[in-house]
């Protein structure tokens, strides 16, 4: 496999946050979706990629080079965004443009003139004037005109407007249309990930809880709603998990289902009333519920 | 080091400073105008006025350059960029330096030239002159170190508050040594060892704060 980016036992230890043993490849030419609750290690994973933070131990390779050591080599080639990233408010988005174009070689006018227009962006406004969701593009149009081989997006939709949203999804659409390029893009919204990636990795309190391909999440994980009889006791059957009870009801999930499941939960004496697809959403809270159960054992 | 991205940041940062720099260099030019006037009372005033340009400058471009890029979280935005923190810092440094030096030197210089050409004014006070503009930039260059190390305006503050302190107990002193006084009074400039010896320490606590300041920066382990 070709890696953009290879991250391999990475840990940081903070005050009040440990980021435990972090391992996480992404193939050349694919999108990552990370998903994670506020505080979760997101941020912290893309900012160690980009040799902003030292990882206390583990190893970084993105685009071929050991980072920190050759970090900014490789920001040549990448495109990062973090939604606590800021533009210089006395000045123009025209004046950004200026200076990313004098470092970047790869700048390319045309594609520039493309998103300004179809961003709704003014190139003479000052970024002290700029909504929310036109400085989210604003950046944006920073880091896609330069054509970077790998973008680094950390929480781009976050605020925004459905309709920025959509602009903001629809562009990354189009830059992953062309298969040379990597995208990791992180985000607590999971309709947003869902959309654009290929592969999607779950994380919470500093720690990998899943990574799996899209499509592998959707067809294995299922929720079976149940009846029970008194006195009932759910077997101990891997990847399940009981979500909720009531009265006679019960809801579980399960991470590997195929139909032998609902057998061994009729072999109890339940009645499976119902096998349903969970969104990803649901996948993701019930992965991060049992990571948390498995932690606090 | 990647010195055409350190040359990059540098010409953005002075870019960014260039009505501070013009409104402070205009300053610096009214305050040496004021100092050399033949009134003994319009002439302190521009020596207040002098320093006081010195100090207000030295702290509105540490707070706006150094300072300011962490709290308005453009400081992510440089460093996505293609460098690292040591060549950041060296360009931070030089641009503050910069910035500050030019209504510095028209500060220093207008002071010197106008001792000269006036014959008013002793040409023995510029050794005196000398020390105390340098003894500014050392004071500055110990803010600019401590502005980049810490990072926090309640330090740099501290700092400035301490070496404003010290500025006024050295004149206090300085200008009392019999041999000091003896020289300002006079037509001809005395380098003597206690002027030479003040200047070296001047220019190695200048040198030293920048090195320490890059030292520290290159033992971070997180830079935003």
């Amino acid at each position: 496999m070709n890696c953009a980016i290879a991250i391999n036992e990475v840990s940081k230890r903070y005050k009040h946050f440990l980021l435990d043993r972090i391992n996480l490849l992404v193939e050349q030419g694919t999108v990552m979706g990370l998903i994670g609750p506020n505080g979760a290690g997101k941020s912290t994973i893309m900012r160690i990629m980009l040799g902003l933070i030292q990882a206390d131990s583990g190893t970084v390779n993105i685009l071929g080079r050991s980072i920190p050591a050759n970090a900014s080599q490789a920001k040549q080639e990448i495109g990062y965004y973090s939604e606590d990233m800021r533009m210089y408010n006395k000045e123009t988005l025209g004046w950004h443009m200026q200076l990313v174009r004098s470092i970047y070689p790869s700048w390319d006018e045309q594609y520039a003139k493309e998103l300004l227009d179809r961003f709704g962006l003014i190139e003479s406004q000052k970024v002290k004037g700029l909504s929310h969701g036109q400085r989210v593009k604003s950046h944006l149009l920073l880091v896609f005109a330069r054509r970077p081989k790998l973008l680094v997006l950390d929480e781009p939709t976050t605020g925004l407007d459905p309709v920025a949203r959509h602009e903001i999804l629809s562009e990354l659409m189009r830059v992953i249309e062309d298969d040379t390029r990597t995208i990791l893009f992180s985000s607590h919204n999971t309709q947003d990930v869902e959309q654009i990636s290929d592969n999607i990795t779950f994380i919470d309190r500093g720690r990998m809880i899943a990574s799996d391909n899209r499509d592998e999440f959707m067809n294995h994980w299922r929720r079976i709603r149940l009846q029970v009889p008194p006195q009932w006791e759910m077997p101990k059957l891997p990847g399940i998990k009981l979500e909720t009870s009531f009265r006679n009801y019960r809801t579980l999930s399960h991470s590997q289902f195929d139909e032998s499941i609902s057998q061994s939960l009729q072999a109890t004496g339940a009645d499976v009333e119902a096998v349903e697809r969970m969104t990803l959403e649901e996948i993701f809270v019930s992965s991060v519920m049992r990571g948390r159960e498995g932690q606090d054992r | 080091m990647n010195l055409q991205m350190v040359g990059t940041l540098f010409l953005k940062d002075l870019f960014l400073s260039r009505r501070m720099l013009f409104s402070y260099s205009l300053a610096a030019i009214a305050s040496v105008a004021i100092l050399m006037a033949p009134d003994k009372t319009i002439s302190f005033v521009g020596l207040i006025l002098a320093l006081t340009v010195a100090i207000g400058m030295g702290m509105h471009m540490i707070g706006e350059l150094v300072l300011e890029e962490r709290k308005n979280q453009t400081l992510a935005f440089v460093m996505s960029l293609p460098t690292n923190a040591i060549e950041y810092t060296l360009a931070k440094i030089s641009v503050v330096l910069a910035t500050y030096a030019i209504p510095w030197s028209v500060l220093i210089v207008g002071s010197l030239v106008l001792t000269l050409a006036l014959p008013s004014a002793k040409d023995g006070s510029i050794p005196g002159t000398l020390i105390i503009f340098l003894l500014l930039l050392a004071s500055f260059s110990i803010q600019l170190a401590t502005a980049v190390i810490s990072e926090s305006m309640g330090a740099t503050i501290a700092v400035m508050v301490g070496g404003n302190v010290f500025l006024n107990l050295f004149m206090m002193k300085f200008f009392q040594v019999p041999e000091i006084v003896e020289a300002t009074k006079s037509d001809t400039i005395t380098w003597s060892g206690l002027v030479l010896s003040t200047i070296g320490i001047e220019i190695a606590v200048v040198l030293i704060s920048v090195l320490l300041a890059f030292y520290i920066q290159s033992k971070k382990r997180s830079f935003v």
